[in-house]
This record gives structure tokens, C-alpha cells and sequence, in this order.
């Protein structure tokens, strides 16, 4: 019992990962449909960037709301490869459109694998050191920095739509395969499951390696700046250093998951960088439990097949309503979201009802 | 000559809307250090205000008081919004007084149902207000035209200026108010009812962003999303002017009005927004406590 306790978080997630791993082979016995493997795939990609968020909000306790634009900025990365990839090198149709006669140099480096790989991790990596060095530096905290880097998305948002010959605007890079191939229709399934398995492992990693640095020593500090960045900075600690790396290393993994997302989705629009794509991404953490790596995770998954299941129907209109409330209420009440009602609150609850119990016969 | 002018009225037009919408803010996050992330959406209930008393002067009033319909919509979008405000602070920003992050998520889920109510009554179409006679056309001095709504809504945002102004710094309300803000034991030692101050305060600022719905409402279509258009830009006037002073406010939004009409005859205009976003958040780096600080010897200030 003391060991599941100890391990329990980590139990849960695996019994996730092997949930998310029958699912292809569930495929190949034609129990579920190619578009849900597909929908989990793009869930496993938003878990990987709560994951990151988790880090920063949930141990560190500052609280982005432009986590978008690196989701965006991996997503794009990946998208501009696999554009290429499908056009064999030539120029797009929407620069066509949009008057250029030759690929852009921002394109180019796309056009091999390797280096777009390295890329969709140093984009974001650079823009989120130079935005975090200076504002942390400066101890912009709190609140201060959910504004700043809420307007800092809106700004690269607009440019992004400014820039439509190199990113088609509004409408984004669309009909692009993914890294394995054509993963849509009967011939892609073996694509698909390819794909599938390897983002799960993606997903496992950044958990592990997430688990793992919550678990040293700077994990450790993560939460004392959380909890008392004063006291922190009084230690000797060099409170905005460990705060830069975090939201650096968040960055990246955020890109990573945009990448993963471009894959399954077929497409990027600039709509992921909005500042209400940005907020949704707080809401999973907030409800599945934020500080603990797996209710990242978890509410994550539950939102989004939530989400998918309801609109299917005519419950699409009433989503809105349920997640706004639902989360407000978590905010207010329970804030350790669902883990922390698993982990906190039902054991409180039954050591209450046993104590009651006990003191019955004396009262 | 015409088109230093043209660009001083257009400056000083976005200034004000910009203001406007930021008025508001300057209270409940300069004074009450709360981020109410469902301004925007009260902005956009004031605007719908607005529309709604357009359409029951339509149905119920001959045509020959039509146009007075816009004096009618602004008490209506105040009071309304100043009720629904003053309900949010009572329900659920009370409980999280202390907590900040917490209030601006929670303000945020607020924020999604407000909207999808409003798409579920309004529809998702944006829908448009008739501006009243005597608001349509302009004058033309110089070469350039200054049209009547532009200047009605500069003259707008000094009344509601010098409302404010009177109510916080010279009535007995806002100097408990203050008190309240400044010191809360103590003021609450004096014998204010903090409670009460608190819910006042709140309810002010979101009746302002009702207002500023009226005027929002003259400019463009009205839909859900109306508020997030100004809601990035009302942020950061306030932290940008320094939070806590009504000049400061002031002063932020006329300096992103101005920059960004400036910015806009270079280049276009989403672009335009970016680069101001930015030079702000450049400035901020320089001086995180914006343009206006309160002096204080405390550590997280």
C-alpha cells in the first residue's frame, strides 16, 4: 500500500501509456476508426505542451499565457518541412499568390530534416531566452508576466498574419502529409501507427524527464521560488537564472509538441497562437492538477476527448459553458484539480468519516 | 498640414477608445489588484446594451425620438453591467482576494461562458448599432474631417474622466475607497465596512467597461469576441502608465494611441499594433512599475 502510494502518480501515468498503446492495434482489429487514433495522437501532443506548462505554472508559479506562441512556433517549423516535402522543394502556391517568385530564406533551411528538427527546438529555445532573460532579470513576476506575454503572443500573432507571402495568414500551411507519409484514408494506417507509436514515446520521455527534474534538487528549488521567491533570493539562489531555464526548457517542449501536432492535425493555422488557444492550455493543467506532472497530462486527455465527444452532437454549444464553469469552480475549490481530489480531498474525506466512526461510541 | 491634423484627431480618437476601455481596468487592477480577464466581455455586454435598447426604442417609440435611444443605452449598459460586476465580485473574486493568478484564471473561465452566452442569445453573426442623427457626418476644418461620433467619444472619455476623478479623489466614498486599498485593518479599524467598498469598487469598474461598451458599440459590429479587441491594449495602458494612478492610465493609452497611428503611416496596421506591443515591452524592461510608481519601501511592490 506504502509503495503504491509512493508510486502511484507514476503507475497512473503508465497504465495511460499502455490505454494510449492498445489503441493502435485496436485500430488493426477494426474496433476503433482511423480519425480517433488520429484526434488521440493531436490529444498526446496537447499533453506534452501541459506538461511544460506544468513545469513553469504548476512548480514554478509563474503563469504564461502565450505558451501558444511556441506551440505555433514548432508547429510552423514542422508544418514549413513537410510543405516542402510535398511540393518537392518548389515554391508554394501562396507565395505565388503573394508575389514572390523564389522560396523565402526563412524556408530554406527547412528543406532538410535534420535541420528542421534542430530548428523547431532552437526557435523557440532563443525567442524564449531573450524574452525570459530580460523579463526576469528585471523581476517582472506575477501577474505582470501573464500580461507581457499574453501581449507578447498577440504581437507576433499579427505579424505572423502580416507576413501571409511567407505564412499564408490567416489560413496557415494546410495539406501537408506527416513526417512518415500519408497517414489519412485506408493506405496510411500503417503510417499512422507509426506515427502514433513514436509520439507516444515522445510523450513518455518528456514525462520522464519532466518527473525526474521535479524530483532533484532544482526541482526542489522550482517550488521554494514558487512559494517564496524572496526567501529564495535571500538563500544565495539566483532566483532568475533557475526561473530563465525553466521557461526556456517549457519553450522547447512546447515546439516539440507543436511539431507532434502539425503531424497528426494536417495543418497549421495561426489561430494556435491566439490568445484563447493559449488559455485552453492553462485550463487542462488547472483542471487536471496543476504542480503534479501527471495531471498535466490527465486533464489534458480529458478535456480534449471530453471536447470531441460532445461535439459530435448538438452539445458543442454548451462546451463552452461546461468547461468555463468547470474550471472557474476547480479554481475556487479545488485546487489541485483532479489529482489533487484523488490524492488530497478523498483521503481527507474517508479519514473523516472514520474518525467519525471511531468517535461515535465515546460521543 | 492636413495631415499633421489627420493624424493628431486620429491619434487622439484611438487614445480615447483605448482609455475608455482601460478606465475601467485602471480600477479594479490599479486599485483593487485583481486582473478581471471578462473586461473585454463586460465591454461587449455594454455594447449589446446598447444595441438592445436601439431595437425596443425601434419597436416601442415613434421614429421622431429614435435618436435619443443612445442616452437611454448608457445609464441602461452601466447599470447593467454594474450589477453583474458587483454579482461576480460577491460569487467568486471575494474568495480569492490575495490570490491574484487565481482570480485572473478564474476571471478567465468567467470570461469563455460569458461569450458563448452571448453567441447563444445574440447569435454568431456580429450585429450593428445605427448611429443616432445626430452623431453621423463630421465637420470638415482644414482640409480633414473630424466625424461627429470621434469627437463625441473624446468627450465622453473627459466626462467620464472627470467623474472618476471627482468620485475617487474628492467624494467621501473614494476616500474610503482608498483607504480601503491602501490599508485594509486599518481602514477597517476607522469603521468602513471593507466588504462593501470592495464590492462598490468592483462594480464601478465594471460599469466603466460598460461605457466604453456604448461607445464600442459606434465604431463597429458588435459580436462575442467585440471585448478581446481591446483587451491586450487596455492591459497594458494600465501596467504601462503604473498601476494605481488615474494619470498614468491616461497618460499609457494616449502613448500607445499615438505610437500606433504613428506606427501605421510606415507600415500596415497589424504590424503597426506589433511594433508598439513590443516598444512597450522593451520600456517595461527599463521600468517594470511603468511610467507611475506609488513610492512604497515594501519588497513585492
Amino acid at each position: 500500500m506504502n509503495k503504491f502510494k509512493k508510486h502511484g502518480v507514476n503507475i497512473c501515468f503508465s497504465l495511460i501509456v499502455v490505454g494510449l498503446a492498445v489503441m493502435p492495434l485496436l485500430l488493426i482489429g477494426n474496433v476503433v476508426d482511423a480519425p480517433l487514433i488520429i484526434f488521440l495522437g493531436k490529444c498526446m501532443a496537447f499533453s506534452i505542451v501541459a506538461i511544460g506548462l506544468d513545469l513553469i505554472w504548476g512548480h514554478t508559479g509563474i503563469l504564461s499565457l502565450g505558451h501558444g506562441l511556441y506551440f505555433a512556433l514548432g508547429g510552423y517549423g514542422m508544418a514549413m518541412y513537410l510543405k516542402l516535402q510535398a511540393t518537392h522543394g518548389a515554391i508554394t502556391e501562396f507565395m505565388h499568390t503573394g508575389g514572390l517568385t523564389e522560396l523565402p530564406d526563412v524556408w530554406k533551411p527547412f528543406q532538410s530534416l535534420p535541420l528542421t528538427i534542430l530548428l523547431i527546438l532552437v526557435v523557440p529555445v532563443l525567442a524564449a531566452y531573450m524574452i525570459g532573460y530580460f523579463i526576469f532579470k528585471n523581476r517582472v513576476k506575477g501577474v505582470y508576466f501573464s500580461i507581457i506575454s499574453q501581449a507578447l503572443t498577440w504581437a507576433v500573432y499579427s505579424v505572423f498574419i502580416a507576413l501571409s507571402p511567407i505564412t499564408n495568414g490567416n489560413v496557415g500551411i494546410t495539406e501537408i502529409s506527416s513526417i512518415t507519409g500519408k497517414i489519412r484514408g485506408p493506405t496510411g494506417q500503417n503510417n499512422l501507427i507509426i506515427l502514433f507509436y513514436g509520439s507516444l514515446a515522445i510523450l513518455a520521455l518528456v514525462y520522464a524527464l519532466a518527473v525526474f527534474l521535479v524530483k532533484t534538487k532544482f526541482g526542489k528549488l522550482l517550488i521554494a521560488i514558487r512559494d517564496g521567491e524572496n526567501r529564495t533570493y535571500f538563500s544565495g539562489y539566483c532566483v532568475s537564472r533557475y526561473k530563465t531555464f525553466v521557461y526556456v526548457l517549457s519553450a522547447a517542449i512546447a515546439g516539440i509538441a507543436g511539431a507532434v501536432f502539425v503531424n497528426f492535425n494536417g495543418s497549421i493555422t495561426p489561430s494556435q497562437m491566439t490568445i484563447a488557444g493559449s488559455i485552453n492550455m492553462v485550463i487542462w493543467v488547472a483542471i487536471g492538477g496543476r504542480g503534479t506532472i501527471l495531471g498535466a497530462v490527465i486533464g489534458a486527455l480529458l478535456i480534449n476527448l471530453c471536447e470531441y465527444n460532445l461535439s459530435s452532437g448538438g452539445m458543442i454549444e454548451i462546451w463552452q459553458y461546461i468547461v468555463g464553469g468547470i474550471f472557474c469552480i476547480t479554481i475556487l475549490f479545488f485546487k489541485g484539480g483532479v489529482v489533487g481530489l484523488f490524492t488530497d480531498q478523498i483521503p481527507a474525506l474517508m479519514k473523516k468519516a472514520k474518525g467519525g466512526k471511531s468517535d461515535a461510541p465515546i460521543g | 498640414m492636413a495631415q499633421f491634423l489627420n493624424t493628431v484627431f486620429n491619434g487622439l480618437s484611438l487614445s480615447s477608445i483605448i482609455l475608455l476601455t482601460s478606465l475601467g481596468l485602471a480600477i479594479t487592477f490599479g486599485l483593487m489588484r485583481v486582473i478581471n480577464m471578462a473586461h473585454g466581455e463586460f465591454v461587449m455586454i455594454g455594447a449589446y446594451m446598447t444595441y438592445l435598447t436601439q431595437r425596443i426604442f425601434m419597436a416601442a417609440l415613434p421614429g421622431s425620438l429614435f435618436s435619443m435611444y443612445y442616452f437611454a443605452a448608457i445609464p441602461i449598459a452601466f447599470v447593467v453591467t454594474f450589477l453583474l460586476g458587483s454579482f461576480m465580485e460577491w460569487a467568486v473574486i471575494s474568495r480569492l482576494y490575495g490570490r491574484e493568478i487565481d482570480s485572473l484564471l478564474a476571471t478567465c473561465g468567467i470570461s469563455l461562458v460569458l461569450q458563448q452566452a452571448a453567441r447563444h442569445i445574440f447569435g454568431a453573426q456580429g450585429v450593428n448599432v445605427t448611429t443616432p442623427k445626430f452623431l453621423s457626418g463630421g465637420i470638415t476644418i482644414g482640409g480633414c474631417t473630424f466625424s461627429y461620433n470621434r469627437l463625441f467619444i473624446m468627450l465622453f472619455v473627459a466626462l467620464i474622466l472627470f467623474a472618476m476623478w471627482f468620485v475617487i479623489y474628492r467624494s467621501n466614498f473614494g476616500k474610503q475607497m482608498r483607504a480601503v486599498m491602501q490599508n485594509r485593518p486599518m481602514a477597517q479599524c476607522m469603521g468602513i465596512n471593507s466588504r462593501k467598498a470592495d464590492n462598490l469598487t468592483f462594480g464601478i469598474g465594471s460599469g466603466l467597461a460598460g461605457l466604453a461598451g456604448c461607445s464600442v458599440a459606434l465604431l463597429g459590429s458588435i459580436d462575442a469576441g467585440v471585448g478581446q479587441n481591446y483587451i491586450v491594449n487596455s492591459f497594458m495602458a494600465v501596467v504601462l502608465g503604473g498601476v494605481g494612478k488615474l494619470l498614468g492610465t491616461v497618460l499609457g493609452s494616449s502613448i500607445i494611441g499615438f505610437s500606433g497611428i504613428t506606427a501605421e503611416s510606415f507600415t500596415s496596421s497589424s504590424i503597426a499594433k506589433a511594433i508598439v506591443l513590443l516598444i512597450i515591452i522593451l520600456f517595461l524592461q527599463k521600468r517594470p512599475q511603468g511610467l507611475f510608481t506609488i513610492r512604497s519601501r515594501s519588497l513585492d511592490e
